[in-house]
């Protein structure tokens, strides 16, 4: 699939230095529209939606955000922690708005596996189903989580 | 034949003038020469080169402004009054701005660029902030995930602050960032100390100065820090106070207890302190100092999950459990906060159930 100028720009925001230090897209040399396109796919064979797996990471996260800053124990065998950091983000995607900066992780007590993730992680996938370039130090492959999450797939 | 040799002429006076346009362009566009700014009314008149970012061009004057994310417009702090010169508000400084911010001419400085001229408002108190160039003396584990980080001034030797303010401290380029970024962290020492700073920093998975602190930094290293700044600090009253805290929220209530106690400030004070288990509470020793020390003082620490393991005696449950509790509140009462927005903001609402007065809570939220 060709990116559209309008892709090109978002990807120049997603460039380290322009919105963040790092950037979004590690050393993915991927078009932006193919890493979207091939996430899409992954998303697609899981029978899930990029919304199903946001809902997921969005209600770990406020659920563990009543251990205000500390580790909690979520049924039936996770523990979560939600650190705020000061400050916003702004979406490179140019949504408008800011989004909060606070960093979540979930532990899978029963199989040991872990995901760390922000609120903008939530944000790109619900709203652009991104789930940043390979490489990028919040890239996170859509089967990691929904194996640590352990969200279950459609029919 | 003549055709062709004329084309070819054609396309390369096109290519000349191409050239030569391009070379003004490059010479003129971006090339905005000295700019002046002129700071509050006249009182100090700066000339710096223009093309740069207002918090570039005045941190180059060695004029500070507070900024957490190093320029990249997403903490919000770096807020200006510019009167004039300043031109249209952009896209990247709506979100952080007001619609009565904008009506009064304040501005994101990490975003406007200096273009021209400009007349500026800033804050007498920033005229205080310098840059400090330091040497790491201690680091210490507080808990797993939290580090007591201890330097000594060099160059300015000393420093005035108020206890609860916090200051920017500048990572490096190093394997996480290829770039200098500046991040704004909490003192935890007394302000009567002015050779020596203390921070309590917590680490934060892929957070670029909390990694930095954390996995790099060693005792001898050079560090470079500027501030103070903020406006969380003890006020001047001789109401009760109740101090609220979790996690890396410490710091700046241990400065405000430790500067209370040299200065024998007896207020009655009772200091509510949230963990998970005994492993995540630190600190414990200072504060029963400080219970023997000071009159009035009381340490109240609650484990929202204690192991079998802890032997806990204390208090159980949520912080905002456990306050809801003990607070007595009223209106002659103060409330200093320290945390995540979701404890603090948890935290205000038990605090005005109580009969706190709004207007008497006073809170460093970390957004």
């Amino acid at each position: 699939m060709k990116q559209s100028p309008k892709m090109k720009q978002i990807q120049e925001n997603m460039k380290p230095g322009v919105v963040t230090v790092n950037g979004f897209i590690g050393n993915d040399k991927r078009d932006l529209v193919q890493i979207l396109d091939q996430d899409n796919s992954i998303v697609r064979e899981l029978k899930l939606t990029h919304g199903m797996i946001a809902d997921k990471m969005q209600d770990f996260r406020d659920r563990g955000e009543a251990g205000l800053g500390e580790f909690i124990k979520i049924e039936p065998h996770f523990d979560v922690q939600v650190i705020s950091v000061r400050g916003g983000i702004r979406c490179p995607f140019e949504d408008k708005g800011l989004i909060q900066k606070d960093s979540i992780t979930v532990k899978n007590l029963k199989t040991g596996g872990e995901i760390n993730y922000t609120d903008l992680s939530i944000h790109f996938i619900r709203k652009h189903g991104f789930y940043q370039g390979i490489g990028s130090l919040y890239r996170l492959n859509p089967e990691r989580i929904v194996e640590v999450l352990e969200i279950e797939h459609r029919g | 034949m003549n055709e062709v040799l004329l084309a070819v002429l054609v396309c390369c006076g096109i290519a000349v003038a191409l050239t030569i346009l391009i070379l003004i362009v490059n010479a003129t566009v971006g090339n905005y020469g000295e700019c002046e700014l002129d700071i509050n009314d006249g009182s100090k008149k700066l000339t710096v080169e223009g093309g740069e970012s207002l918090l570039s061009s005045l941190n180059s004057q060695g004029i500070f402004i507070p900024s957490a994310c190093g320029g990249k417009g997403s903490c919000g702090l770096c807020k200006l009054k510019i009167t004039a010169g300043g031109k249209d508000v952009l896209p990247t400084e709506i979100p952080w701005l007001t619609k009565e911010e904008i009506a009064e001419q304040i501005r994101l400085s990490c975003q406007v660029k200096v273009k021209n001229d400009m007349k500026l408002e800033i804050p007498e108190e920033y005229f205080n902030v310098k840059e400090f160039s330091t040497i790491i003396t201690s680091i210490k584990d507080l808990t797993h995930d939290i580090k007591e980080i201890v330097i000594d001034l060099k160059k300015p030797s000393e420093i005035n602050f108020k206890a609860g303010q916090f200051m920017q401290i500048k990572v490096p380029k190093y394997e996480l960032s290829n770039e200098e970024v500046y991040r704004a962290y909490s003192l935890s020492s007394s302000s009567s100390e002015r050779k020596t700073l203390e921070f309590e920093i917590r680490l934060v998975p892929n957070g670029i100065c909390t990694s930095y602190v954390h996995q790099y930094l060693k005792e001898g290293d050079k560090l470079t820090v500027n501030g103070p700044y903020g406006d969380f600090y003890l006020q001047d009253t001789d109401s009760e106070i109740v101090c609220i805290a979790g996690g890396s929220g410490m710091a700046p209530i241990k400065s405000i207890l430790h500067y209370m106690n040299e200065k024998q400030i007896n207020r009655r004070t009772r200091y509510f302190f949230g963990a998970r288990s005994r492993k995540d509470l630190f600190l414990e020793d200072t504060m029963e100092k400080l219970e023997k020390e000071m009159p009035d003082f009381k340490f109240i620490p609650a484990l929202s999950s204690p192991e079998p393991e802890d032997n806990w005696i204390g208090e159980n449950g949520l912080i905002t459990d456990v306050l809801d509790k003990h607070l007595e509140g009223g209106n002659n009462t103060e409330a200093y906060l320290c945390g995540s927005p979701g404890m603090i903001n948890a935290c205000i609402e038990i605090l005005l159930k109580n009969g706190v007065p709004e207007d008497k809570i006073y809170y460093d939220k970390f957004a």
